[in-house]
Parts: structure tokens; sequence; C-alpha cells
């Protein structure tokens, strides 16, 4: 198994006024050649500033307190930001959700599109590039009008295929999709996501899925990973995570899922809400609103059981079998 | 009708709604004045027979207001703009002569004011320290309180009292006849002091629209964007924020024009500079009513045709004008 | 009560809201303790007539012998009060006419919406030009017409706060529980929404003391008031000999007029602290 993203002990933190936000605490993970990792979690879990470290795109009051990130051979948090800007979207890049101002509202969608693949191949002909641009709209079956477009005469869906027509404009080895369909209306959801799938097997793809939403990353995904305010709770195969979830946390987001990926009937939502990420607790992180909790719980940090592929940091779990 | 054209449209047919409302509010303050309307409308205290019959005739005056007020609208709309009893001249003659230096002092105080404020903004933020935006930004906010017309006053004495650089008043030099070149120079040289007064009262703004601008177009998401895809921090500047900064102070560029109208009539009247607002004051104290309508007419043709000349402008530069 | 407190708080961790609020209580002492700072009666005469500031006449005299200190701080008391008396008229005008044309909508809220626009894209200075010329310069009429002149400002942010109000929650629960539209107008959404006007109208008090000091100049004013903008305009013939007499007049109409625009810009800054941000790029 080679890894193509290897993330050791991450932990990143934001300023705030005089506070420090622990957003990601000691986070490791690995993502093999042409497999697809969904991260879950709710909002303010921590997964999208994680997507953003590794890709040194933090806001400017957050920083990188520690850890490693080998991405395809790049040792990320190591390099200057002039080293990174160099490689940062010829063998990697990161689909954004589309916004309101995902692209720049004044230049046209051709303009924007054109400096991706100029900045990272200086050679490259205009003729070569707008072959290129032609196929990519192809590829995520967008009508050639867009590329003389500007970004608020497209829908929501055109948008949301643009910003995965544009990380995909240097032909990338590996990418990460970061809430790439959170933003859309379900039936524009379900046909990316169709696309998406295509994509990934068309140009053998390894990446990462982040999002909330486990019916996306049951689509897209081989591998699940649980994150619960910053922490790593569970790791696994997707069908283990689903069907036989290890972690109160995951079995609770499991059951609050009104639905057809899993066969139990029962359903409830999480009670309690995300503790305060400025003061880490002494034990458990999910303690508070652990059903399962125990004094043990509430003194002492679980660490990861491991087993192969399969992870867990829970106290109440006594093996872990893959 | 292309998107363009029925834009163009929409804008004419406000403007003139809005020369309309300003028209009629001003007709009936004045007509809503004490005294005997006919004092009122010519400013003469004792008119005589025949002025008295030549306008109740022209203007109804001896029927209902709302009669006359139709009656005036009709000639307004006729190019009508009424005749001055105080001058006896029609008013037309008496602001035609007027209308060039106005234009000439409002135009280029308020454009040079723009150009100004946000060049300034860009340069500020360029320059990223705290510091500079602090220190323009006071500078902006006084300039912002100072009464134009005490700035006049403050720069003929500075600079043509005590350094003589400037002449104090009027647009050319009386005393001389120059002729092509030379006339051109002396207009500048008089020129000078009235525009950089306007300017320096109507760049802050510019300045602190645009800057308001760029410090949020800096939040956009397009910023990260752009970033993540490796456009370098200056060609990130220059190329997008700008671009997408200036937009606000254009579209306030018009609406400011109704302030630089205000106070290029107080620089003329502190500068002799014969323009339509000194013409507006005398026409003020002499009770020359017909005059100052005609003047205000005027006025509000230039700032409407200023305003849709600036949306075009604007439609040119925002892509996401053109569908409305 | 604590709501306030935090408010107030917040307010005096802006820098510009500081300064602005400490100028303009220096001004509010020079205008009611005028008797006691003024060093000689604003209207008597003298025979030190245009002479230099010195330590007998610390802003010197002006063309009458008049002690150029004194009528300065008089001054105060004239500016300040147009200030607040045209600001507040605007406010009040503002925010009833905003609150009730955006919560009744339909024709006439059309109307008011355009009478808004219009009277924002006039000059409005020309307006209060002519019916001061011709009603006459009293005082209190003055702020009168200004006020009733720059209400539409305040109109429009008040009106588009009513339609955010209006779909609140708190408004629909009161309307389905049968509060009569008065009460919900004067319960709800004017105490909730007015704070923008608020802010609005700090700016508008600097704008109404600029227009004042306009009228004066132009020989419109109160004949009877010492206003800074009579002192320029009397200051007009023998400022090239006496900057004194022009200097400091102006000088403290820019010092009143950036007060409220920092208090301003203070107010909005906690109102909206998101707006806010010099930071990070």
């Amino acid at each position: 198994m080679n890894p193509i993203l290897e993330i050791m002990n991450l932990t990143v933190r934001y300023k705030i006024k005089n506070k420090e936000i622990h957003a990601v605490e000691d986070i490791s993970l690995l993502v093999n050649k042409e497999e697809f990792v969904g991260i879950v979690g709710e909002s303010g879990s921590g997964k999208s500033t994680m997507a953003h470290a590794i890709v040194r795109l933090l806001p400017p009051n957050a920083y990188i307190k520690n850890g490693r990130v080998n991405l395809l051979g790049y040792d990320l948090i190591n390099m200057s930001d002039e080293e990174v800007m160099k490689v940062r979207w010829k063998d990697f890049s990161i689909v954004f959700q589309k916004s309101m101002s995902a692209l720049s509202p004044v230049h046209r969608i051709d303009d924007q599109m054109m400096e991706a693949i100029k900045l990272h191949n200086p050679q490259i002909s205009q003729q070569e590039i707008e072959s290129r641009l032609d196929k990519l709209l192809q590829m995520v079956n967008l009508p050639k009008r867009v590329l003389k477009s500007y970004p608020h005469e497209l829908s929501g869906g055109m948008m949301q295929r643009v910003m995965i027509a544009l990380a995909l404009v240097n032909f990338p080895k590996f990418v990460i999709f970061d809430e790439a369909t959170t933003a859309l209306d379900v039936v524009t959801q379900g046909q990316i996501i169709e696309e998406v799938r295509q994509l990934v097997k068309e140009l053998s793809l390894t990446g990462m899925v982040i999002t909330h939403d486990i019916g996306v990353v049951n689509e897209l995904c081989d591998k699940i990973a649980v994150m619960y305010a910053g922490k790593l709770v569970e790791y696994g195969p997707k069908s283990d995570i689903i069907h036989n979830p290890y972690h109160p946390y995951t079995k609770a987001l499991i059951s609050s899922l009104p639905d057809f990926i899993k066969e139990r009937g029962e359903f409830a939502g999480i009670p309690g809400n995300l503790p305060d990420l400025s003061q880490l607790p002494k034990g458990c992180i999910f303690a508070p609103r652990c059903p399962l909790a125990d004094e043990k719980c509430f003194e002492q940090v679980p660490s990861l059981l491991r087993n192969d592929d399969r992870q867990v940091a829970c106290f109440k779990v006594k093996e872990v079998k893959t | 009708m292309s998107y363009f054209a029925r834009y163009l449209t929409r804008r004419i047919v406000s403007a003139v709604l809005l020369i309309f409302i300003v028209m009629t509010l001003n007709f009936f303050i004045i007509h809503s004045a004490p005294g005997d309307p006919v004092t009122i409308m010519t400013g003469i205290e004792q008119p005589s027979k025949e002025i008295v019959e030549t306008l109740k005739k022209k203007y109804g005056l001896d029927e209902p207001v709302f009669v006359q007020y139709v009656k005036y609208i009709t000639n307004l709309f006729k190019g009508d703009l009424g005749y001055s009893y105080v001058y006896d001249q029609s008013s037309w003659s008496l602001i035609k002569e007027r209308v060039f230096p106005t234009l000439i002092l409002t135009l280029s105080g308020s454009i040079l004011a723009f150009i100004i404020g946000v060049f300034l903004a860009i340069f500020v933020s360029h320059l990223k320290t705290k510091f500079g935006d602090t220190i323009v930004s006071i500078i902006s906010y006084i300039l912002y309180a100072t009464p134009s017309f005490w700035l006049g006053l403050i720069m003929i004495l500075v600079f043509s009292s005590k350094l003589s650089w400037f002449p104090t008043s009027g647009m050319y030099n009386l005393r001389e006849t120059y002729t092509g070149f030379k006339k051109i120079l002396d207009f500048l040289h008089h020129l000078t002091l009235p525009v950089l007064t306007l300017m320096l009262i109507q760049m802050p703004v510019f300045y602190r629209v645009t800057r308001a601008s760029i410090i949020q177009n800096y939040k956009e998401d397009y910023v990260t964007t752009l970033t993540a895809i490796g456009v370098p921090k200056r060609k990130l500047f220059r190329k997008y924020i700008v671009k997408n900064s200036i937009i606000p102070p254009l579209t306030i560029f018009g609406i400011t024009l109704g302030f630089s109208i205000t106070g290029a009539a107080l620089i003329e009247i502190v500068f002799a500079w014969p323009g339509m607002g000194r013409l507006m004051l005398d026409a003020i104290f002499r009770r020359d009513y017909q005059l100052l309508l005609g003047i205000y007419f005027l006025m509000a043709i230039f700032i409407s045709v200023a305003m849709i000349l600036t949306d075009i402008v604007i439609a040119f530069i925002d892509p996401r004008i053109r569908l409305t | 009560m604590r709501k306030f407190g935090d408010f107030v708080r917040r307010y005096f961790t802006n820098p510009y809201g500081v300064v602005g609020f400490a100028i303009f209580v220096t001004l509010l002492c020079f205008a009611i303790f005028a008797f006691y700072i003024s060093p000689y009666k604003p209207n008597a005469l003298s025979e030190d007539v245009l002479s230099p500031p010195s330590y007998k006449h610390p802003f010197g005299t002006d063309h009458l012998g008049r002690d150029i200190f004194s009528r300065v701080v008089y001054g105060t008391r004239v500016s300040l009060s147009v200030g607040f008396v045209a600001a507040g008229i605007s406010a009040l005008l503002g925010i009833f006419i905003g609150a009730f044309s955006g919560y009744y909508g339909g024709i006439v809220d059309e109307i008011v919406s355009k009478i808004i626009d219009s009277f924002l894209m006039i000059p409005i200075f020309f307006l209060i030009l002519i019916i001061v010329a011709i009603f006459g310069s009293n005082l209190f009429y003055i702020m009168l017409v200004i006020g009733l002149t720059t209400w539409p400002s305040n109109a429009r942010i008040m009106r588009a706060q009513t339609l955010s109000l209006k779909e609140r929650g708190l408004v629909k629960i009161a309307k389905s529980i049968g509060e009569s539209n008065i009460r919900i107008l004067f319960s709800h959404i004017i105490p909730n929404g007015m704070y923008p006007v608020v802010a609005n109208s700090a700016l508008q008090m600097g704008g109404a003391i600029l227009t004042e000091a306009a009228l004066s100049f132009l020989g419109l004013g109160d004949p009877n008031v010492t206003s800074w903008g009579k002192m320029i305009n009397e200051a007009r013939t023998y400022m090239s000999f006496a900057w004194w007499t022009i200097v400091f007049p102006g000088i403290f109409t820019i010092l009143a007029v950036v007060a409220f625009s920092f208090i301003g810009d203070g107010l909005q800054h906690t109102l909206y602290p998101k707006l806010s941000g010099v930071e990070s790029e």
C-alpha cells in the first residue's frame, strides 16, 4: 500500500482575541493510492480546517502548532509559502464549495481558469490552453459558453462544476473536495456526485471528501474518518463504519440518519453541543455528550486503538475487529 | 430591445421624473411664499401695469395655482426657462455664459477627487502598514469636516495673499488681454485654487469608500481560490482586487455630484468665479425667483445627465449590472 | 440595562469613538459653561480692533474689537443646538416615516420610497437655501428646515430595518396573538430598528453644522446670533491681514464636525462589529 497522503499528529490552532481555539488536535491519517477517504463530522469538528491546513490555505489568524503532512512526497508543513505556491495546483488541488464569490465576479471564467494553467505551465501555448479548457468542460458536462461567462451568470450547479473543473485543470493526482456538494439542492447534488465518480475513475484520482453528509461519503468513499471537536474518533472502511460503528459518537451519527443505507430502525439526534474549543478538557472530548461516559472518560484522553485499517479512540471499546 | 437599451431608457425616465419632482417642489415653495405673487415673481416692488398683464397671461396668475403649475411645466418643456425681470433679460441668456465655468469647475474637481481618492486608497492598501491608513484616514475625516468656503478662503489667504502664487479671484486676468495659448494658461492659473479646493473637499468620500471596498474584497472567497491556484499577491491585488474595488466608488460618484455642485457654488462665490453659483446667490438676494428656478432646472439636468453617464460607465465595468 | 452597559463598554474600545466623544464633551462644556469660560462678553466692543492673539485675547480680536475666543465659545452653543435640533427632527421624522411606510407597505410605501430616492439625489442645500431665503432666517427656523429636508436618509435606513424586522419571529408572534399594528410598531419595530438611525444622526449633526455655517456665510443665517459661519463671513474682508479672524472659527467648525463623524463611526462599529476591521488582508 503506498500512501499518497500521510498526516502525522497534525495540530492546528486559531487565535481569536486572547483565546486559542483548538481546531484540530493531534490527527494522524493515511490515504493510499486511488483511495477516497471521507472526513465526516458536524460543523465545527475541524474537518475543513484540517483540509485547509494540508494545502496551506489557513487564514492569517490560524497556525499549525504541530505535525507533519507528507503529500506526494512534499513535506507541506515545512515548506515556505513560495515553495508551496509552486506545487499547489499542479499535482494536488482542492475543490471549494461554490459560493457567491468563489471566483472574481468581474472576470470571466476562462480568464480565471487560464491563470491556473499558465501559472504552472509557463511554456504552454494558447492553443493547448484552449483545447485543455474545452476538454475539462466536457468532463464536467458544461457547455462551451460557460468559458466566456461571468460567475453570476451560472447556476449553483454549474458553478460547482466549474470549481471541479478548475481543480482538475492541471490533471492532479490528489484532490480534496471541501463541502463541495453542501450548498446544492438534492437533485444537483446527486448529479454532481455521479459525475465526480466518473471523473475519479477516468483520472485515477486519489482524494479526500470533507462533508457532514454521510450519504455523500457513502457514494464516493472507500474509507471514512469521523472527526469530533478536532479529534479523530474513528476510522475504517466505509461499510464497517456504517454497519458496525464502534465509537458512541459514530453510532449516534449513523443512527441519526433517517434512512436506507443501514438497516436499523432507531432514530435519534445527538443531544448537547460542541464543547468550548478554547479549553481542552482533561479527558475524552466527547464525554460530556456521551451516554456511556464514566469517571475514567472524564479523567484521561483515550488513545487510538488500531487494528490494520480500523481505529477507534474510546475507553468503552474493548477490542477492534476488522 | 437589448438589455442595455432598456437599462438606459429606465435611467432616462427616472431622471426626467426626478427633474419633474424637483421643479414641482421648487415651484410650490415659491408659490407659498408670503406676499403678492406678481411681486414675488418679478422681484420688483412696484411692477408696471404692462408687466402685470403680460405675466398674468403667460403664467395665468389669476388662475388657480394648479393651472399656473401646468403652464409653468409646459413652458419648461418648451425650453423656456423664464424671464428675469430683475435683469430684464431671459433667464437663459443670463445663465448660458455661466454654464461653462461651473461645468468645468465641478467636473474637474469631482473627477480629480475621484482619481486621487481611489488612488490613495489603493496606495495605502498596497503599503499594508496600519500607520499609513490611520494618517490618511484622519486627514480625510478632517477634510470632510471642512466647510468648502472656509477652505477656499484659506487657500486664498495662503496661496494668493501671502505667497502670491495664484490670483485671488476671477476666471481671467481682467487687466490683460491674452490670446491663444497664453489665454489658456491664464485660465488654468485661475482655475487651480478653486479646483484644488473642490477636490480636497470631495476626496475623502472616495478614499473611504474605496478603502472599505478593498478591505471587504480581501475577505471574499475568490481571494482564497485565486491564492490557492497560485496567483501571486501582487497580481491578485493589481488585477483582481483593484477591479472589484473600484465599483463602489464609481457607484457613488453620481450621488456625490449633488454635493459637489453645492460645494462648487460656494467655491464660486469665494473665488468670484463667474459660474452659476454666483448668479444663484445674486438671484436669491434680489428675490429673482424666475432666474433661480431656471438655474435649478439646469442644475437638475446636469446632475441627471452625469448620473446616467456614470451608470453607463459602471455597466461597462461591472458585468453583474447588464442583466438587470 | 445590562445590554446598555455592554454597548457603552464596546463603544469605548473604538479609538475614533473615544476621541469623538472627548471632543464632543469638551465642546459641550464650552457651550454650557460659556459664561464662565469666556473672558469677555461675545458682543463686547473694544478699542483693540483686529489685534493678533495675545495673552489678553487668546484668539485675537475682530474688526469691532470683540474677543474672538469668547465669540467662538458662545458660537459653540449655536452649532451644537443646530446639530441636535436639526438632526433630532430629521431622526424623528425619518424613524416614523420609514417605520410606517415599511410596515404597511403597499402603494403608500412605493410613493414614499420614490420621494426618499429623489431627495437623496438632489442637492438639498439649494432647497434649504430657497426656503430660508423666502421664509426667513430665524435660527430655529433654520434648524426646522434642515430637519425637514434631511429625514429621507434616516427614513431609508429605518424602512430597511422595518422590512427585515417585519419577518422576524417576534413580530409574527405578536401579530398572531392579536397585538395591534400600532403597538407592534412602537414596542417592537422602532425600539429594535432605530439604532442605525442613531448612528446616522451623529453624522447628520455634523452636516447640519456645515449647512448652518454655509447659510450664515451667505448672509442667510440668523442675524441675531453669533455663529461660526457668520464669523467667517465677517472675516473675509480682514483675513489677509488678520488671519486669526478666520482661522479659529473654521478650526472649531472642523473640530465639531470631526467629533460627530468620529462618534457616528464609533456607533457604527459598536452596532456592527463585523463590518469593522482593518486587520488581516
